[in-house]
């Protein structure tokens, strides 16, 4: 009944797709593939400079040849094969684009599918080309006199390009051919995919700069090393996750790390009321001038980058610093001349200063701000029962700030793991580097000035699960027991 | 507590001592946040014989700026400071647009699948592969050695995507919808109406944003191992203050300065907390304009969904 009351409706859903939704994923999956150096067709030399995926193959001269230097230099392969490579590349990198624009424009009506339909085909056909172009560079590779010398590779890029060019020609065919060919006057595209298109480039943005790095973890199951490829036979499985409890070397650093992490974390937690007591003492000035003063002055410090923090404990602290110079030209003591930085002692409680002088100020305005908020009608109540000034502030001011206080310190439990290198960085030296050492400042060590990427990314891989799940263990906590979500 | 309620509850003696105290108390901790930095400055113009036997300590002795003239013989400073301030510009204005651009879009109900996208976005504020994955990441898209790599990643900010939504959602719908009505689609809207009304909020995460620039080290120093010209203000001081040999080996020549300005700039002691000052003084100086939007950039963030 329903239905034949609405016939114009009914026809107006249209059946899903299928063949039109893979011709979209197969456009997505080679628009990934084009920065994937695996996937590089045009590494057609095992010379050629394995980080260099087929976009940097196209655009950049120098990385595709940065490992050629000495071929090119004793003339076993000329520029020009580079430049037809380049060129081959190019003309995929065209065909690549054609489709993405068709993919896009396959999501308007069905006159704009037709026309979007199209492009894909006129890429596909690109596509071939340059996969021509660059077998024939192929070819003219493993014809030179000096072939063994520069080592040319059948990439299996070229297979995964073709099998996927010609799918995509077919689909894009097919959706072509089935699609109706009494269509609308005018290209038009609905609303909602209109205002998607709009934000895909800040989605791609987010996906290349804050997911793909996910695509990393693979290096976890390798042995690898900056410059290696990863092949079948360097998999090594979860080798490095049982090492790094296996070996007892790495094991004894780990603990050593995590104890460093979770007691600065702790410190850090422990004295988390400070801003608290910051702002309500603050509140009791009676100058509102003096008030803004110190709050001015001592935000600015949060301000100023770690490195920057370094050179004014280098300034007040080291040999020539305030401190010695103070007590030798001042109070005249002669062997006044400790390096108060280069010593290991009481390292946590002068990371927990250094962290309390840069933060202590700015983390109060949240409270300053929340004491501003808070209803005076209940000062004024209070008043009226008697109340001084420390029931005051016992009974109203903290009360109040106590929401607030909740989230920060969830979000500080949930980023226990997480105190960032920065700080620990600029102030470490070979005599702290045992209590200094934070996690973060730990896979930086091992990872970027030793190199050891897998077992760097394995300890990174633990880190982001736990910090994860302490996150959303945090947020359980929150709902539970304020009703209310943190993140 | 409001003044006006304070002052009508009796005081007793011991709330005056305990005034004292506070008054105490704030005095010496803003005064640990404020002599270093004046310390470094009394330092870098007093007469540096003075400041090499250490007697420069709470007032400064003579008067020079032979210092900061003579930076600009110090070797690699000068890239950094270009490289710096072109980050600074150019990586906060692609941002400030981004963010104006995508907290604009995410308000849109309409948009196909907008919740999930906006989650993606969210999300990345508490999730990263890591460090290492991050880097290798990187490396694979050939960012290493590369200023685009300190441009690109920082376009995608999602705290100030989120204060710009925020904001625009305050803005009354009937503005945006009578501009519809006239004919104006969604980047004309975004252009004459959103834009010019978020000025505010805007100007607050580009503060922010310039300051984060600023102060950027880690990305330098991870990214830039090949390129010492790339490396960023922070980075190069970073070297300067680890470099325990005489610094002033790195002043080229006197070039132009008199004889007596380059023997007076000879400590590396007085290099490091020049350079250092050089660093900081831009901070110091947008100081004034950013704490205007101090509690706004805070409180709006509370607001979140």
């Amino acid at each position: 009944m329903q239905a034949t009351a609405f016939p114009t409706k009914k026809a107006a859903v249209q059946k899903p797709n299928h063949l039109l939704r893979l011709n979209r994923l197969l456009i997505l999956f080679l628009g990934l593939m084009v920065f994937l150096p695996q996937f590089n067709p045009g590494r057609i030399s095992m010379k050629i400079n394995e980080n260099a995926s087929l976009f940097t193959t196209a655009i950049s001269y120098d990385t595709l040849t940065n490992t050629m230097g000495r071929p090119l230099r004793m003339g076993w392969v000329l520029p020009e094969h580079f430049h037809l490579l380049m060129g081959g590349a190019a003309v995929i990198l065209v065909g690549v684009l054609l489709c993405a624009v068709g993919g896009c424009m396959s999501l308007g009506n069905n006159r704009m599918k037709r026309c979007a339909m199209l492009l894909p085909l006129a890429g596909s056909v690109a596509m071939a080309g340059g996969l021509v172009m660059i077998n024939h560079v192929y070819n003219i590779f493993i014809n030179l006199e000096k072939a063994d010398k520069i080592e040319p590779n059948f990439p299996n890029g070229i297979y995964v390009y073709a099998v996927v060019t010609a799918l995509l020609f077919i689909t894009a065919l097919i959706v072509w051919l089935r699609l109706p060919r009494q269509v609308e006057e005018k290209m038009e595209m609905e609303e909602k995919y209109r205002l998607f298109l709009m934000f895909l480039p800040v989605l791609l943005l987010a996906f290349v700069f804050c997911y793909l790095p996910i695509y990393g973890w693979r290096f976890a199951f390798f042995d690898y090393k900056i410059g290696d490829a990863l092949t079948a036979e360097n998999f090594v499985g979860m080798k490095w996750f049982t090492y790094l409890f296996e070996n007892a070397a790495t094991r004894n650093d780990l603990l050593r790390v995590l104890r460093n992490t979770l007691i600065m974390s702790g410190l850090g937690i422990a004295t988390s009321w400070f801003p608290i007591a910051f702002a309500v003492l603050l509140a009791e000035v009676r100058s509102t001038k003096f008030q803004r003063l110190v709050q001015t002055l001592t935000t600015i410090p949060n301000f100023i980058s770690w490195v920057l923090v370094y050179a004014i404990a280098f300034a007040i602290f080291s040999t020539d610093g305030f401190i010695n110079s103070f007590l030798r030209n001042v109070m005249n003591i002669a062997g006044a001349n400790t390096d108060y930085l280069a010593n290991a002692d009481g390292t946590w409680i002068k990371m927990l200063a250094w962290g309390t002088w840069k933060g202590l100020g700015w983390s109060a305005i949240v409270y300053i701000a929340g004491i501003a908020g808070i209803d005076q009608q209940l000062y004024e109540a209070a008043k009226v029962d008697g109340a001084n000034r420390y029931q005051c502030i016992w009974h109203i001011t903290i009360p109040g700030l106590v929401p607030t206080y909740c989230v920060m310190l969830l979000m500080s439990i949930a980023g226990i793991l997480s105190n960032g290198m920065d700080q620990y960085l600029v102030f470490e030296n070979a005599l702290n580097k045992d209590v200094i050492e934070v996690l973060d400042l730990y896979v930086y060590n091992i990872g970027i000035k030793q190199g050891l990427i897998p077992i760097s990314t394995v300890v990174g891989v633990f880190k982001s699960v736990i910090g994860v799940t302490l996150l959303f263990g945090a947020n359980g906590i929150s709902k539970a027991i304020r009703g209310e979500s943190i993140i | 507590m409001s003044k006006k309620i304070r002052n009508q509850i009796a005081r007793k003696p011991s709330d005056y001592i305990f005034d004292a105290c506070i008054y105490i108390f704030f005095g010496l901790f803003t005064l640990l946040c404020v002599f270093p930095f004046y310390y470094l400055f009394i330092n870098t113009i007093s007469d540096n014989d003075k400041v090499v036997s250490g007697l420069v300590n709470f007032y400064p002795i003579g008067f020079h700026i032979n210092n900061y003239i003579a930076l600009k013989d110090v070797a690699d400073l000068g890239s950094s400071v270009i490289v710096t301030v072109a980050r600074t510009i150019i990586g906060t204005a692609l941002m400030v647009i981004v963010s104006a651009w995508a907290g604009y879009l995410v308000t849109k109900q309409k948009m196909w699948r907008r919740s999930l996208w906006y989650r993606a976005l969210v999300i990345t504020m508490y999730f990263n592969a890591g460090l290492i994955p991050w880097y290798m990441n990187m490396l694979m898209l050939g960012l290493t050695d590369n200023f685009l790599a300190y441009i690109l990643p920082g376009m995608i900010a999602p705290y100030n995507i989120i204060l710009v939504k925020t904001y625009i959602e305050s803005i009354p719908a009937s503005l945006e919808e009578s501009a519809v009505i006239d004919g104006a689609n969604t980047p004309t809207v975004f252009r004459k109406i959103i834009l010019p009304l978020s000025v505010p909020i805007l100007a607050t995460i580009a503060i922010f944003g310039a300051v984060g620039n600023w102060n950027s080290f880690q990305d330098s120093l991870l990214l830039m191992s090949n390129r010492p010209d790339m490396y960023t203000l922070q980075h190069r001081l970073y070297v300067y203050l680890n470099q325990s040999s005489n610094l002033s080996a790195l002043v080229s020549g006197s070039g132009g300065l008199s004889t007596q300005a380059a023997q007076n700039m000879l400590s590396s002691k007085v290099i490091k907390y020049t350079v250092s000052m050089v660093t900081i003084i831009p901070i110091l100086l947008v100081y004034p304009f950013m704490q205007r939007y101090f509690v706004k950039g805070i409180m709006l963030g509370a607001v979140k969904g």
